[in-house]
């Protein structure tokens, strides 16, 4: 734990900037407001855990981050991303493609349709390569080789198309491929939801592994708490295209504020305790085309208040990494009722 | 409480009604549909105001080879008969041929490629290797031997170009077919207890019509081109009857000096193949909501 | 004496494939007390749904028998099968493709129910559907729509009424809130629970997902490769449990809890092939305490201690 805190205060180098995102879809007929004013910073090193319903814009800020939202009908309204250095939004296409895979590369969550079934992996490795970095065919393949063994493949596979694989070792291949060119940004996006339990465990120990050796920052997209608790170090909660907690992960699963996120807390079974009562969140999540004036989650907020539901949210800040948006704490003494869990817990 | 009125009180479009609201987007179908009615119309009309003895058939040898005038909008043919009066009452053969040959395809085809699709096995393995037999053969010449063989008449040239589009139709049921078939809610039919053949006809056909839709619209228009080619070989309606194919036939022999014989028939084939065609594709688009969005 | 609702013996579903045979399921035996709650846990392609679609004779099983009541059900004629679907129905993992993307809510509510003529008169029938929207959380607003236009919560509460039209004895629910996000997945399991206490259903859960499982389940069955590896009451199985798979998969959740401390146990490689498998333990390849004996038979259930069965050599 100490550790991790020390890597925030030293103010490594930032690997990722994003500042006041909105990005809408406009289709003929409505325009869904798909991410509303977020930011978010990540560290090298570091990784974000970004939680969410489906529709709450986890993806987008992905595909926005590598300036990939399809277009028409997405477009990036406003904001300044920043990757390594680089100003996302004034690089020519072709500067981008270069810049993607090397200084930052993606995870998508079905491994079926990620890899090419025309190339055998260790082509489609070896591309990934060649086209980021200036060395030969024999040396790229040779490369490839050494990821297929690092992803706990061995290095005859290479020569096998990508049906030869079952569905975990293709999202090895996947991640092989995504750190090939060691990237300083990895987004994973669901990387394990199509995979089995046990295939997870293992998938998640690998990542866990890579990232800590290569000093990876990474984005986790997941919508599993479980997850988030085991490989992230901070995390983001979104909910309706805005980030309503944002934490280190003490912060948000011990010292919980936002009242989204504890209802996500409260939906879930607990594994301890099975007798347990489910307390869902009632109601859905707003239609992202047509948004509620006030704060987005004030309909199935236990604690909404009139104002909740007029004007928006307020950000609150608890300590220089916790902020919630949420409008409820300028009420003098208001807490959620989720139980804080204390350190020495 | 009236309860009948819930139901009622939450009344909306219909999903036919929604359809029809796609559609009526779509300018290139609209414009198809508009000719279509428009022959449509033609083709009844023309039955109660044109006299078949006196207007049609009859040879006014004094009038013959007119170009087009005020008194004839598209000239006159070799026997000094009124083309435009003729092409009129020639969307009757035309549409008719066209209907009746596709309707045959489909009471042959659809319900070949429903049990192909459901039973799968060697049923499925009969029905289209018998298919793919017979879509082997060209068409033309699938039609030139099933209307020599019947003899010519309109009868037989609608059975003729009927039979040629049943491949068409096996497959394309059966395709849509095989993807219904395995979804989960054919199985929740068959779960609460829904008997098979009301499986078929309410759970699986239904959720198949799309496609064959489509595919009967676009039938349409090359069963009248088939009809058309037939006749243009003498092997589909006979003389004197004013079947287009037959009217192209009958100016091809004038085609230097009096190109008007074989355009104007030449250009009805075109249009209305082309009307049919773009409902078709419209219908393609409105039927399926998920390709648009 | 307990009352059992459902007693499955021997059950195997064996498909033939290109390959050779695909045993999914081998051998499975197991029952089920009335009002309970089986859960049946397993990665993919372990036989969890065969078993469930076998049990309601959707598919035809290769060998066993179900008793349904004291009645095998694979023995049952067409018309008999008929009568009994009403007492057991089944809810299905996907609220997409589960439903007739042509049917209103009101028609596939009633559809059921016209089916058994259970009701007569279309405002009775009505009336029914609204009564059944009511049960599973549907306002009246919907009785028109199509699914298409609903999300998967309601898509899955339609899916629920459906199966309560014919007010079932026992319920299959295969994967019922996989596809669901986890604030409407509490709202699906609490309806479930609430059904299963009004109406007194038995039910067999069906999912991958064991903190869920655990959850909503009496007994728990943790099926892999088409056998039936170990069975346990709930709390005995997530406190001890025995088979080396168990433990594995139960190490393997992850838990949003930062206290929970768990010695996670890291299987070797992948599910082997369920197409023609040697007669070995079907574990035998990822086990981390194979002894010679795995190798060369396969372990068969046993009781080892009241209620708690397991199927390994080394326990």
């Amino acid at each position: 734990m100490n550790d991790k805190k020390k890597a925030i205060q030293e103010g490594d180098e930032l690997v990722l900037d994003v500042q006041n995102l909105t990005v809408h879809y406009e289709l003929e007929e409505e325009t869904v407001y798909a991410i509303n004013d977020i930011s978010l910073s990540l560290r090298k090193g570091q990784t974000i855990g970004l939680v969410g319903e489906t529709g709450a814009g986890k993806t987008t800020t992905a595909l926005a981050i590598l300036q990939l939202v399809p277009d028409p009908p997405g477009v990036i309204k406003q904001g300044k991303i920043t990757v390594c250095g680089h100003d996302m939004s004034s690089m020519t296409t072709k500067q981008l493609e270069t810049i993607r895979g090397r200084d930052v590369s993606m995870i998508f969550q079905d491994p079926m349709t990620s890899l090419n079934p025309v190339f055998t992996v260790g082509e489609q490795i070896a591309e990934s390569v060649e086209l980021h970095e200036h060395v030969t065919k024999e040396e790229a393949w040779q490369r490839a080789c050494e990821m297929l063994e690092l992803v706990g493949i061995p290095q005859e596979r290479a020569h096998d198309y990508p049906h030869q694989f079952s569905g975990g070792m293709k999202q090895r291949v996947v991640i092989a491929i995504a750190l090939a060119c060691n990237p300083k940004l990895l987004i994973a996006d669901e990387p394990t939801t199509a995979l089995d339990v046990t295939i997870q465990a293992q998938v998640l120990d690998l990542m866990g592994r890579l990232k800590k050796q290569y000093e990876t920052a990474m984005i986790m997209i997941t919508h599993d708490l479980g997850i988030v608790a085991e490989i992230c170090d901070e995390v983001a909660v979104m909910y309706a295209g805005k980030i309503v907690e944002r934490g280190t992960l003490e912060e948000v699963f011990d010292h919980t504020k936002h009242p989204y996120t504890e209802g996500l807390f409260n939906s879930l079974p607990n594994i301890q305790n099975r007798k347990a009562e489910l307390t869902p969140i009632p109601g859905l999540m707003p239609d992202p085309s047509n948004l509620p004036a006030g704060c987005a989650f004030a309909p199935r907020c236990p604690y909404a208040t009139e104002a909740c539901e007029q004007k928006p949210a307020a950000l609150q800040r608890f300590s220089p990494t916790h902020e919630a948006l949420c409008s409820a704490y300028e009420r003098p003494g208001f807490h959620i009722a989720r139980k804080e869990v204390s350190a020495d817990g | 409480m009236n309860n009948i009125s819930i139901s009622k009180k939450y009344r909306r479009r219909s999903q036919v009604g929604e359809v029809w609201h796609r559609l009526k987007k779509n300018k290139g179908a609209m414009i198809g549909l508009a000719i279509v009615l428009i022959l449509i119309s033609a083709a009844i009309c023309s039955g109660f105001l044109l006299d078949y003895e006196s207007q049609i058939i009859k040879q006014v040898t004094r009038e013959r080879l007119q170009w087009p005038s005020l008194k004839h909008w598209m000239g006159t043919d070799q026997y000094g008969r009124d083309i435009f009066f003729r092409l009129l009452y020639g969307s009757r053969f035309s549409l008719s041929v066209g209907f009746v040959a596709v309707v045959v395809a489909l009471f042959v085809g659809v319900p070949l490629g429903a049990v192909a699709g459901y039973f799968g096995g060697a049923t499925e393995d009969i029905i289209m290797r018998m298919t793919d037999i017979f879509a082997a053969v060209p068409n033309i010449l699938m039609g030139i031997v099933l209307a020599s063989a019947l003899g010519p008449n309109t009868i037989n040239l609608m059975l003729a170009v009927g039979i040629t589009s049943v491949p068409q139709f096996v497959r394309v049921t059966r395709a849509s077919v095989l993807t219904v078939r395995n979804q989960e809610y054919v199985e929740a039919a068959r779960a609460v207890g829904i008997s098979e053949a009301k499986i078929i006809f309410t759970h699986i056909l239904p959720n198949c019509l799309s496609p064959i839709i489509v595919q009967t619209t676009l039938r349409i228009a090359s069963a009248i081109i088939a009809a058309s080619s037939l006749s243009f070989l003498g092997l589909g309606v006979p003389v004197p009857a004013p079947e287009w194919g037959a009217m192209l036939s009958d100016g091809r022999g004038f085609i230097r000096g009096y190109a008007y014989m074989t355009f104007f028939p030449g250009l009805a084939i075109m249009i209305t193949v082309l009307a049919f065609n773009m409902v078709g594709d419209g219908l393609r688009d409105a039927l399926d909501p998920k390709l648009k969005k | 004496m307990a009352d059992y609702i459902l007693e499955v013996n021997g059950l195997k579903k064996h498909f033939k494939t290109k390959n050779g045979t695909l045993y999914a399921v081998d051998d499975v035996s197991f029952s089920i007390q009335r009002g309970k709650t089986l859960g049946i846990v397993g990665e993919s392609g372990c036989g969890k749904s065969t078993t469930g679609r076998c049990i309601l004779r959707l598919l035809e099983a290769t060998a066993g028998e179900v008793l349904f009541e004291g009645k095998d059900v694979n023995k049952l004629t067409r018309r008999e099968m008929r009568q009994m679907r009403r007492d057991m129905q089944i809810i299905f993992q996907d609220p997409f493709s589960s439903l007739d993307p042509r049917k209103t809510v009101m028609q596939t509510i009633a559809e059921p129910i016209l089916n058994y003529k259970l009701i007569h008169g279309k405002a009775a029938v009505e009336a029914r559907v609204l009564e059944l929207m009511e049960t599973v959380g549907l306002t009246e607003r919907l009785i028109n729509t199509y699914p298409h236009e609903l999300d998967g919560g309601r898509r899955q509460r339609i899916g629920i009424a459906r199966a309560l039209a014919v007010e079932p004895k026992f319920i299959v629910c295969d994967e019922p809130v996989s596809a669901l996000d986890v604030s409407i997945q509490a709202q699906i399991l609490n309806l479930l629970k609430k059904l299963q206490q009004q109406m007194g259903l038995t039910y067999i859960f069906i999912t991958h997902d064991l903190s869920v499982v655990n959850h909503f389940s009496d007994d728990i069955a943790v099926m892999y490769l088409g056998k039936l590896v170990e069975k346990a009451p709930a709390e005995e199985l997530f406190a001890s449990p025995l088979h080396p798979y168990t433990k594995a998969l139960l190490s393997a959740i992850p838990v949003p809890d930062l206290r929970y401390q768990q010695n996670r146990i890291l299987l070797r490689g992948e599910i082997s092939s369920p197409i023609n498998p040697p007669d070995e333990c079907r574990f035998a390849k990822r086990c981390y305490c194979p002894s010679d004996l795995c190798h060369n038979n396969c372990p068969v259930l046993r009781e080892v201690s009241p209620n708690h069965f397991v199927a390994c050599h080394c326990v």
